[in-house]
């Protein structure tokens, strides 16, 4: 954390995604220092008006307030986004791990079984998940780790093999460690790098494809804000309501934005 | 056969003539004899009319197959008048009048129908209409092995007999009195005689039509468009307007609304019908508002935990606002119903005041729940169907009315393949649905709240008071006695709540300039696109 | 390379094999059938077992699936439940709109993305590289189908105009074709555009490091040159990795921004299959995906060795 800071000090770009995150993330937690109003409330009478003082975002079509919603749909977003990859993240590093180290025919089945996820469209496949199992929010969250779990599983298991050829693998080995010993005091350590930056290249992505789905009306179910779901709503009203739909999209786009911002600054060298 | 019945039964020519009088808000319209004037046939006509031209209309619904006799759903219905017949034909005031027939009589049991076929009908194949082709089709479609979607509509039917090439008489098994508006549904279509013996004959009804409607249809592309073109043949002279229909499926309101707005379309039909506000700053448009046989509900289970109890059911009905939910569903572009659709409150409907339950009282709700064993409310889940634009809103703002009395919502959206599953396996729960009928109540009840198995009974009501009232009606001819029967049975559902009609949005067409004498028939499907026509000038 | 290539191909089955026998078990797994959806509230239970036999829906799924296999595997795809017409005619006519998309985004990404991409390297640090960065970023962030939303609005509230409405094929009319491809390319494109100066960007940056671009720049070799002719060259393998993969992505995977446009695409034919519980179309319209998938990584492995010399065996 001390680092991230120090850090962003001389880099003007991961400075402003870190004051984003803070911002965001700061409503995700704590949506009411950030507005008192209630995001569910609905009064037909103060439907689709244009911000104004009372509702800096104005309104929606059965006139809930739009920036209570929001805010308050940051953690609902952004919770559903990163609780999925974390998932995704757990599973697929662990299968990428074990399939990197034993190699043989479970790396060829995970490696077939892998193969055929990320075959169909991500779309698609949540479309189908939802579908099966119905629409919540905690299928949501099992779609898309699904979906995302090819992704992590690969980058484990090739950091896996690179590790695993290492000197100190090796010797490890030599000294009698067993498999299990080897892949999590060894081997763990040094994969988790590679699985964090893929889990911080994702975001962006899984955002998208959240969003798509919620866009599509699956997910989320209403009442909760989310911005996906949101846009979904007020898609229809961008004619002569365009507050509805440009906030929660410039919602994601800032979410997305200080993710990318944050894993460029990590990355570069300075 | 058919001379014994001549000689032993008394008959009584019952035509539209002999349903003397319609009461029309308070005025008596006669109602001219069903052979005399084709005129009504479609709705009004326009002595101003020029033939040609095309006519492109924006549709959000895309029928999934014109195979009619195997495919439901209101995008079919929507356009298969267009290309295929009935032997009867429904006016906006709910009054059959001779379509492919000429002329009918009914025998006084109300248990056989003698129809005398027009002269000169041809089907788009060429070949010529008769008897032979009418009987096919209803006893291919009664016949439930074929997989047909009408089977239960007609599965009354004793006998279909030809008696001559232009004659055919239809034998019931028990007195039916709205089996004429039932042939007006498309399942009473006319296709040719041993049309679907064909190998591939279902998959041709996509490509070409085969009824002997006004249009043929010339392309169907899926999730794109689809092309009707004026039928040369028709039978009614000058009929129709229009050389060329183009339907185009657009996929979002908001797409529409763009199209109709940049002038892509010619007619936009709007299924949430509060969108023409979105449109009402442009002059170059015209938006038509008329009333609808359609109906928003709210259906209660009889098996879905806590609505077993009649009086839970009952509190749910005096929590809603239906004036509110139709506020926030369609922005009041409806009809706030009592237990009646909109087209048919008039002449058939109890008026919403006489009806019990249906002023909002919360303490008598919260009372009745308690009552119940349930002193702490009630948890639901309340189901919506994804596409369903207005169920949103409408969900949102119930499950605000419900929590005032302790009724707790959760809201499950579903889409309309698991929906369908869960309402046809009769596990429907406590959801919102959408629907329509041709103008007649006994069609409107009968299938959705007979017992089975004789109806569906989808709500598990499982009432047999309402049962021997919907048979009743069915099986009585005479208007006033009918509407009695039907005003009981209204009350009971009132008081036993198996569904709650909220309201009926009404049709909301946005036409541009040139479009001419565009009328929306209540059901909603395209009658009216017959004799519409382009001023091309 | 023949051994390699047949390795490959049979890796590449045994993926499409099993991806089928997915698909085939996950769609019925989705509760209601295309049975529920012909018959909508009406319709008798006789009926509906009627097309249930009519569907072979009553048969064990295995059975399903081998009798599917083995047509398929004769090359008949059978024919969509809802509209009886032939599903391999119905997926491709989605395909090409698909193909045709994609290759208007992939021509206008590459041809804007690629020179950007070697600018902001070659300029690395300096102005015009923060500006290009800031727009890559920016565009990275904006969810596609809200910028196609806000196009299409925008477009329409400022020019008072919109495209058509019905998809036309370059054949019937190759302007109104263009026109209404516009801005759904452009939807795309974005992102498209951010993701190649990107990704371009960073290998230059790397090369600009080695030895011998700087032995050229020492030599004084303008950077025209030498981005064109030496450091394109060694990027090239990696991008064409990349361009293969974006452009798999948006044959298979566009189905919002189709139909926000309407455009009859294989990413709508597919959902809106799912949704009718028409499982042969969506079984045929994976497979087109997942074949030309399979496909495009194979040209790029061939392209790799047309390219890279060291790659030949």
């Amino acid at each position: 954390m001390k680092t991230l800071l120090d850090r962003a000090r001389r880099n003007p770009a991961l400075a402003l995604g870190v004051a984003i995150a803070i911002i965001i993330g700061a409503a995700a937690l704590f949506p009411g220092l950030f507005s008192q109003t209630s995001p569910l409330e609905i009064d037909m009478g103060r439907a689709l008006q244009p911000p104004s003082t009372a509702h800096p975002f104005g309104t929606d079509h059965v006139g809930r307030d739009v920036y209570s919603r929001v805010v308050h749909g940051a953690g609902v977003t952004l919770g559903i986004v990163s609780g999925s990859l974390a998932l995704s993240a757990i599973f697929g590093g662990l299968t990428g791990l074990f399939a990197g180290y034993l190699r043989g025919f479970s790396d060829l089945a995970t490696g077939q079984f892998t193969g055929v996820i990320l075959s169909f469209p991500p779309i698609f496949l949540g479309v189908m998940i939802t579908g099966i199992l119905g629409s919540s929010v905690a299928n949501l969250v099992v779609a898309m780790a699904i979906i995302y779990f090819p992704l992590f599983v690969r980058v484990a298991r090739s950091s896996t093999m690179v590790e695993a050829s290492r000197s100190y693998t090796e010797a490890a080995q030599v000294l009698g460690a067993g498999d299990l010993r080897v892949i999590f005091r060894h081997l763990l350590p040094n994969v988790l790098p590679a699985v964090l930056t893929q889990y911080i290249i994702l975001f962006p992505l899984a955002l998208q494809i959240q969003a798509a789905l919620g866009f599509l009306g699956l997910g989320v179910q209403p009442p909760t804000p989310d911005w996906g779901a949101s846009l979904q709503e007020s898609k229809d009203y961008v004619l002569f309501a365009s507050w509805t739909a440009i906030f929660p999209g410039l919602a994601l786009i800032l979410s997305s934005l200080a993710v990318i911002l944050i894993g460029r600054g990590l990355q570069s060298k300075n | 056969m058919s001379d014994k019945f001549k000689t032993t039964r008394r008959r009584l020519l019952l035509s539209a003539a002999a349903i003397p009088l319609v009461t029309l808000a308070g005025l008596t319209i006669p109602v001219a004899p069903a052979w005399a004037d084709d005129s009504v046939l479609y709705g009004p006509s326009d002595p101003a009319a020029k033939q040609g031209g095309s006519l492109t209309v924006g549709s959000l619904i895309e029928p999934p197959s014109f195979d009619i006799y195997h495919q439901a759903g209101e995008a079919v219905n929507f356009v298969a008048p267009l290309m295929y017949q009935t032997l009867v034909y429904a006016d906006h005031d709910g009054n059959p009048h001779p379509l492919l027939a000429e002329s009918w009589e009914v025998s006084e049991d109300l248990t056989e129908y003698t129809f005398r076929l027009r002269s000169g009908v041809t089907f788009h194949t060429g070949q010529p209409l008769e008897a032979t082709d009418v009987k096919y089709g209803l006893d291919y479609m009664r016949n439930p092995d074929n997989g047909t979607i009408g089977a239960l509509d007609f599965a009354d039917l004793e006998e279909v007999e030809v008696v001559d090439p232009l004659t055919v008489v239809v034998r019931l098994k028990k007195p039916n009195s709205a089996f004429l508006i039932t042939l007006t549904h498309r399942n009473g279509s006319v296709v040719p005689r041993n049309w679907f013996d064909g190998e591939t004959s279902r998959t041709e009804l996509n490509s070409k039509s085969v009824g002997t409607g006004p249009f043929k249809l010339a392309e169907f592309v899926q999730n794109s468009y689809m092309r009707l073109q004026r039928n040369p043949d028709y039978w009614q002279p000058g009929l129709p307007y229009l050389d060329e229909i183009i339907i185009n499926f657009i996929p979002n309101s908001a797409g529409m609304l763009v199209a109709a707005r940049n002038g892509r379309v010619d007619m936009a039909v709007l299924v949430r019908p509060q969108d023409a506000d979105q449109l009402k700053n442009d002059t170059s448009l015209t938006v038509q508002r008329s009333r609808s046989l359609n109906q928003k509900s709210l259906d209660l289970d009889s098996t879905y935990g806590p609505l077993e109890d009649e009086r839970v059911r009952r509190a749910v009905a005096l929590l809603i606002d239906k004036e509110a939910v139709m506020q926030a569903a369609i922005s009041g572009y409806g009809q706030v119903l009592g237990m009646m659709v909109p087209g048919m409150q008039d002449r058939w409907g109890v008026p919403l005041d006489d009806l019990p339950n249906q002023k909002v009282d919360v303490e008598k709700a919260k009372a009745l729940l308690a009552e119940a064993g349930h002193p702490d409310g009630i948890d639901l889940e309340l189901r919506t169907i994804i596409g369903y634009d207005w169920m949103e809103p409408a969900a949102l703002t119930l499950a605000q009315q419900l929590q005032k009395g302790g009724v707790r919502v959760t809201i499950e959206r579903l889409d309309l393949g698991t929906w369908l599953q869960n309402f046809r396996a009769k596990k429907m729960g406590f959801t919102l649905n959408d629907w329509g009928t041709p103008p007649d109540p006994n069609i409107l009840y009968y299938r959705h709240f007979h017992q089975p198995p004789e109806g569906a009974d989808f709500r598990n009501w499982a009432n047999a008071d309402g049962s021997r009232l919907l048979d009743e009606g069915r099986q009585t001819g005479d208007d006033g006695k009918r509407r009695e029967i039907y005003n009981e049975f209204q009350r009971l559902l009132a008081e036993s709540v198996p569904t709650v009609m909220m309201f009926g949005s009404d049709h909301i067409v946005v036409v541009s300039d040139a479009v001419r004498n565009h009328t929306m028939h209540p059901i909603g499907w395209h009658f009216g696109l017959v004799k519409t026509w382009i001023d091309q000038e | 390379m023949r051994r390699f290539l047949l390795f490959r191909i049979l890796a590449s089955a045994l993926t499409l094999l099993l991806a089928s026998l997915a698909v085939f078990l996950m769609v019925r797994a989705v509760p209601g059938s295309i049975v529920e959806t012909m018959m909508g509230q009406m319709g008798s239970t006789e009926g509906e077992a009627a097309l249930r036999r009519f569907f072979g829906l009553d048969q064990p799924v295995y059975m399903q699936y081998i009798d599917w296999l083995s047509r398929v595997l004769t090359g008949d795809f059978g024919v969509s439940w809802r509209q009886g017409s032939p599903v391999l005619s119905l997926v491709f006519g989605a395909f090409i709109v698909s193909l045709q998309l994609a290759l208007m985004v992939l021509v206008v990404s590459s041809l804007i993305g690629v020179p950007l991409g070697l600018l902001a390297g070659y300029l690395a640090g300096g102005v015009i590289d923060t500006i290009i960065q800031s727009f890559n970023v920016l565009f990275l962030a904006t969810p596609v189908f809200w910028l196609a939303l806000m196009l299409l609005f925008g477009v329409s509230a400022l020019f008072h105009w919109s495209p058509p409405t019905i998809y036309a094929s370059p054949g019937r009319s190759l302007s109104d074709n263009i026109v209404i491809l516009l801005l759904p390319m452009l939807s795309l494109a974005f992102l498209q555009i951010a993701a190649y100066a990107q990704f371009v960007r960073q290998h230059v940056v790397e090369a600009m490091q080695q030895e011998y671009v700087r032995a050229l720049k020492a030599r004084g070799v303008p950077p025209k040159v030498i981005l064109g002719k030496h450091v394109l060259r060694n990027i090239l393998v990696p991008l064409i990795t990349f361009m293969g993969l974006i452009f798999i992505q948006i044959l298979g995977g566009v189905v919002v921004i189709e139909s926000i446009f309407g455009l009859p695409g294989l990413g709508r034919l597919l959902v809106n299959a799912l949704y009718a519980r028409d499982f042969p179309v969506v079984q045929g319209a994976l497979a087109m995906i997942l074949v030309s998938a399979i496909l495009i990584n194979l040209l790029v492995d061939v392209l790799y060795h047309a390219i890279d010399p060291r790659l030949r065996t």
